[in-house]
């Protein structure tokens, strides 16, 4: 490889460890892409053996020195964040280095750059797909450490650049440290800091459903965003009861100012004993699930019918009624216990302050004839409700992303239309519901998932958003959805191959989110429990089934079986004893007179040190460390020289 | 080139990028543990996995390694010789690179770019002994950075080798005054050799140059009669070596002495003479077209003794000897031209020790 593909493998290096931070929203695209602007126009250059100065050298060193100010202003002003500004300092450093090499070998420092590029990177990315890039990234790097290891032995010796690694050596390179790399990792003590506030995956921009406000009268759209954003397991026989899954995030039971809004009244924490949240109470046929969940700036979507949660630190019900916020980081793993008709905890004198009832939606004649020409004669608040469902399901078609049409009003939906996303369906059933004075809400959240046949979870999804309807029947609220279930999010795949391919990737997704993501404290303290129980439980089974050996054999083979053992020790401790090496023996030696031959450190050196404090004693070792050394370095192995080495150092110790 | 970047006690030594390296990774662990984030842990995993492999991978390399050193003919005290630096990578898994040899018998530092696994590299090497006698070469340092560079790990390898050094020679201008002739010195030798005068006639025999051929001779005798010349008393030369070194002569001296011998000595066999060298008790001898290397060997070896020894002294004989305190010129022939072994270099010229009796 010659110098200059050398040169052009270092500037692509540091353009690719940016790569993974367009997808991380760590920093704006247009800094990154400007990044890449200037470093392209450098590796042109250097391609056409122009050199990489894009910019004179004394002109860049100027705006480097006015970068420093910069960055302030960029921390407090224009990014707002130390991390993006720091990142950007790194990205400016980056595009410097190269045209300060023309003046100054700097090939080391542009390595330390790049790789603290990468680690921006990997510090921010949360997804599986960051693994190819420290693969491939990781390669590189340890060609150039290679490459710059053996230059700097070169050029040392005054010989010039020669036989550089090649690209074999850092494969093989890069596979040992993976290996010692996976080894190390879940070994690394997870031990936190508690004076700084834990990262937790970015999930930011709002989708349809999940927004604090639902606004019809501007445009909403749901993206195509296949994060994951929970895992639920839940036991095949609950699953008629449970499924599809449904998680609430959100719950819009007010009409105000043209929006439906959410009744704020502050946050309450969720009564709780022995790390048990008691968010409602038990009622009808009651299951077990679990579910991994990454929050959303500090938001817990809990499945509608859960009156159970474990697994979690902190759990405040609000800001709105029966919606849940945590200040616990990360992704949490929570056991929930669900029940088919759970019974609300809320305490009467809050039932007197929110009431529970209508909406506030301006309800126009035309509605309301249409809810009492759909309900009729029916009475009951359930009945009323089906029928509403019911009639919306057949009459109305679900357009899954309505961000290229205009938005309309609730009454052109109803009355016209009749076609539009959830948001549409859910705040019309709600509307035609309190027309026919029924109490019912909006509840927004996700919906369905993706059932993983290889992990036996569901998958749900960001694009798995999704907005319904809850009907206040007088004791609890009952859940309906008038979105035609076959436009329902996640309704879509039906192809059995990507069905499956899907799956497979939410697998490697899940076991990356699980043990390589979510990885903590606990896991190390479980995993180190197991081994420790794992060789309880070992020593248990031999010593029983040693117990039920003995009465099978007769006192004198077991003698004889332990005359053997302890011959065998014996032997053993022999042999140790003659292996053990003779560095040692002359170690010993050495510590005896006061001088401690440490790891890094020779005979000779020792001896050395010995003269000068003691010069008479390391007259005497002398001839027995030229002894030593001859038996050290000899290339036959002479037991004769090594007894008598042993037996005079002995002689000495004594 | 310099061996004192590689020079080091202990076996291993962080490099400046190992530093930066280390420090980096530190700070990446403090900001995992201050975040949390595994992202961060699956980095500091693996630059702690690189770091470890770097040991293992240079540690291993090194320590199978096997030196040997061979292929040195003449070596001359202070000058550089080449030899082979035969060095075996024993490792079943490691190839090394970059490996640095150096030794104190090294006049510079060997790099072995590459020593594949289970094979042998064969490189060229300058050795410089300082002091003349049997030199002993136990052990050569081997150094690598690597693979990443993050150490610089060192191994002393054994080497089983014995070198004669031969002692130091010095320049030739001084030594060339020694062989200024003197009237009268240029008289037959009565004895056959190589000079211009007959000394007697005999029978061709194969091999005769025909240069030498007697012509009127073989014409009226009818077969070939060739010339046998005369061997030039100046031709031949008797170099006489004292050992003794009387208390108060330092050693160098002494060195001094032998080396100046041995520089008379090489100019001399280089100028085709006949040299005879008698040290203590024994005395060796060098023709035309016969190797001096006895010669050399004996004042390799030669010893100083405390005690005065008794010497006959004859004519025509270069004595040297450092209990001599007034050295005088000797009866050489002129030299014709000489040149050094192994190009200019070396100490200044001297002939002092050097006298005739």
């Amino acid at each position: 490889m010659t110098r200059r593909a050398r040169e052009l493998e270092t500037l692509l290096l540091a353009m690719f460890a940016a790569v993974p931070l367009y997808f991380t929203d760590a920093i704006s695209t247009f800094s990154l892409s400007l990044f890449h602007l200037a470093m392209t126009a450098i590796v042109l250059r250097v391609v056409f053996g122009r050199g990489p100065e894009l910019i004179p050298a004394h002109i860049m060193r100027w705006l480097a020195i006015a970068y420093v100010p910069f960055y302030v202003v960029d921390a407090v002003a224009i990014s707002r964040s130390a991390i993006a500004a720091s990142t950007h300092l790194v990205l400016f450093i980056a595009a410097y280095q190269p045209i300060e090499s023309v003046h100054r070998s700097n090939h080391a420092q542009r390595i330390l750059t790049t790789a603290l590029i990468f680690i921006a990177s990997l510090a921010t990315s949360t997804h599986l797909t960051i693994v190819p890039f420290v693969f491939v990234f990781a390669f590189f790097v340890f060609r150039q450490l290679m490459y710059l290891s053996h230059q700097e032995t070169a050029t040392v010796l005054g010989h010039e650049y020669g036989e550089p690694p090649t690209a074999r050596a850092a494969g093989f390179y890069l596979i040992g440290a993976l290996l010692l790399g996976a080894l190390l990792f879940p070994l690394l003590p997870r031990l936190r800091n508690p004076l700084v506030r834990g990262f937790s995956g970015p999930l930011a921009g709002a989708s349809t459903a999940l927004t604090d406000t639902i606004n019809l009268n501007r445009q909403r759209s749901t993206p195509q965003d296949a994060t994951i954003v929970a895992r639920v397991w839940i036991d095949e026989e609950a699953r008629p009861y449970f499924t599809p899954v449904r998680l609430r995030g959100m719950i819009y039971d007010r009409y105000d100012e043209g929006e439906w809004r959410q009744n704020l009244r502050g946050l309450r924490q969720v009564p709780s004993r022995s790390g048990t949240h008691y968010v409602a109470r038990l009622g009808g046929y009651e299951h077990g699930a679990t579910m991994e969940l990454r929050t959303m700036k500090g938001k817990v979507f809990l499945p509608p019918g859960t009156y159970q949660v474990r697994g979690i630190q902190t759990l405040y019900e609000g800001a709105a009624p029966e919606t849940y916020y945590t200040y616990d980081d990360g992704p949490l793993t929570l056991d929930l216990r669900l029940s088919t008709e759970p019974q609300p905890l809320l305490q009467r004198s809050l039932r007197a302050r929110f009431p529970i009832g209508m909406s506030g939606y301006p309800i126009s004649p035309a509605v309301e004839t249409l809810a009492h020409t759909i309900v009729g004669e029916e009475q009951s608040v359930a009945g009323k409700a089906a029928l509403i469902e019911q009639f919306m399901l057949r009459n109305f078609r679900y357009i899954p992303n309505d961000a290229t049409s205009l938005p309309k009003s609730l009454e052109r939906f109803l009355l016209f239309d009749r076609g539009g996303h959830c948001e549409y369906f859910a705040a019309g059933m709600v509307a035609l519901l309190n027309a026919v004075d029924v109490p019912a809400r909006i509840a927004g959240g996700f919906y369905g998932g993706q059932l993983n046949p290889l992990t036996g979870y569901y998958a749900i999804r960001r694009e798995d958003a999704h907005a319904w309807t809850e009907v206040w029947d007088g004791t609890r609220w009952i859940t309906f959805d008038a979105t035609p279930a076959s436009l329902r999010p996640g309704a879509a795949k039906t192809n059995p191959l990507m069905v499956y391919l899907a799956a497979l990737g939410d697998s490697l997704t899940f076991f990356w989110d699980r043990y390589v993501l979510t990885y903590g404290l606990g896991d190390q303290i479980e995993l180190f429990t197991d081994a420790i129980t794992w060789a309880g439980e070992t020593v248990t089974a031999l010593r029983g089934r040693v117990r039920s050996m003995t009465f099978t054999f007769s006192r004198e083979t077991v003698g004889a079986a332990m005359a053997v053992v302890v011959a065998v020790g014996l032997v053993v401790l022999l042999i140790r004893r003659r292996r053990r090496r003779s560095f040692d023996f002359v170690a010993e030696v050495l510590a005896a007179q006061g001088v401690q031959v440490k790891p890094a450190m020779t005979v000779e050196e020792a001896i050395r040190q010995l003269q000068e404090q003691r010069p008479e004693a390391a007259e005497e070792l002398a001839p027995l460390v030229a002894l030593y050394e001859e038996e050290a370095f000899s290339r036959a192995p002479d037991a004769k020289r090594s007894r008598s080495l042993r037996r005079k150092l002995a002689e000495l110790k004594t | 080139m310099s061996s004192a970047a590689f020079e080091f006690n202990g076996v291993v030594r962080f490099t400046k990028i190992g530093t930066t390296y280390l420090a980096a990774t530190i700070v990446l662990a403090v900001a995992a543990v201050n975040t949390g984030n595994n992202a961060l842990y699956i980095g500091v995993a693996l630059m702690l996995g690189s770091l470890l492999l770097s040991g293992i991978a240079s540690k291993g390399g090194l320590k199978w390694l096997r030196a040997e050193i061979g292929g040195m003919d003449e070596v001359w005290a202070g000058r550089a010789a080449r030899g082979t630096l035969r060095i075996r990578n024993d490792s079943r898994i490691w190839n090394v690179r970059d490996v640095v040899i150096t030794s104190e018998a090294l006049a510079e530092p060997v790099l072995l770019a590459q020593i594949p696994r289970r094979s042998t590299v064969e490189t060229a090497a300058s050795f410089l002994f300082l002091k003349r006698g049997l030199a002993h070469v136990h052990s050569v340092d081997s150094y690598t950075r690597y693979p990443f560079g993050f150490f610089l790990k060192k191994r002393r390898l054994h080497v089983q080798n014995e070198v004669l050094v031969y002692p130091r020679l010095l320049g030739e201008e001084d030594a060339a005054q020694q062989f200024q002739a003197l009237v009268g010195d240029e008289s037959s030798a009565n004895r056959p050799g190589a000079g211009s005068d007959i000394h007697s006639f005999r029978e061709y025999v194969r091999g005769d140059s025909l240069r030498h051929v007697h012509w009127k001779k073989s014409a009226s005798l009818g077969r070939w009669i060739m010339k046998q010349p005369d061997a030039e008393i100046s031709a031949a030369v008797h170099v006489l070596v004292d050992p003794y070194q009387p208390k108060g002569v330092p050693d160098e001296a002494f060195e001094e002495m032998v080396s100046a011998a041995a520089t008379f000595v090489f100019f001399a066999v280089q100028r085709d003479l006949d040299v005879s060298l008698s040290l203590s008790r024994t005395t060796q001898r060098t023709r035309e077209n016969q190797s001096a290397t006895p010669l050399f060997r004996a004042l390799a070896l030669l010893e100083a003794t405390r005690e005065p020894m008794h010497q006959i002294v004859e004519r025509n004989t270069v004595v040297f000897s450092c209990a001599s305190s007034s050295p005088t010129k000797t009866s050489v022939p002129v030299p014709a031209s000489g040149l050094m072994p192994g190009g200019a270099g070396g100490d200044s010229p001297s002939s002092r020790g050097a006298s005739s009796r």
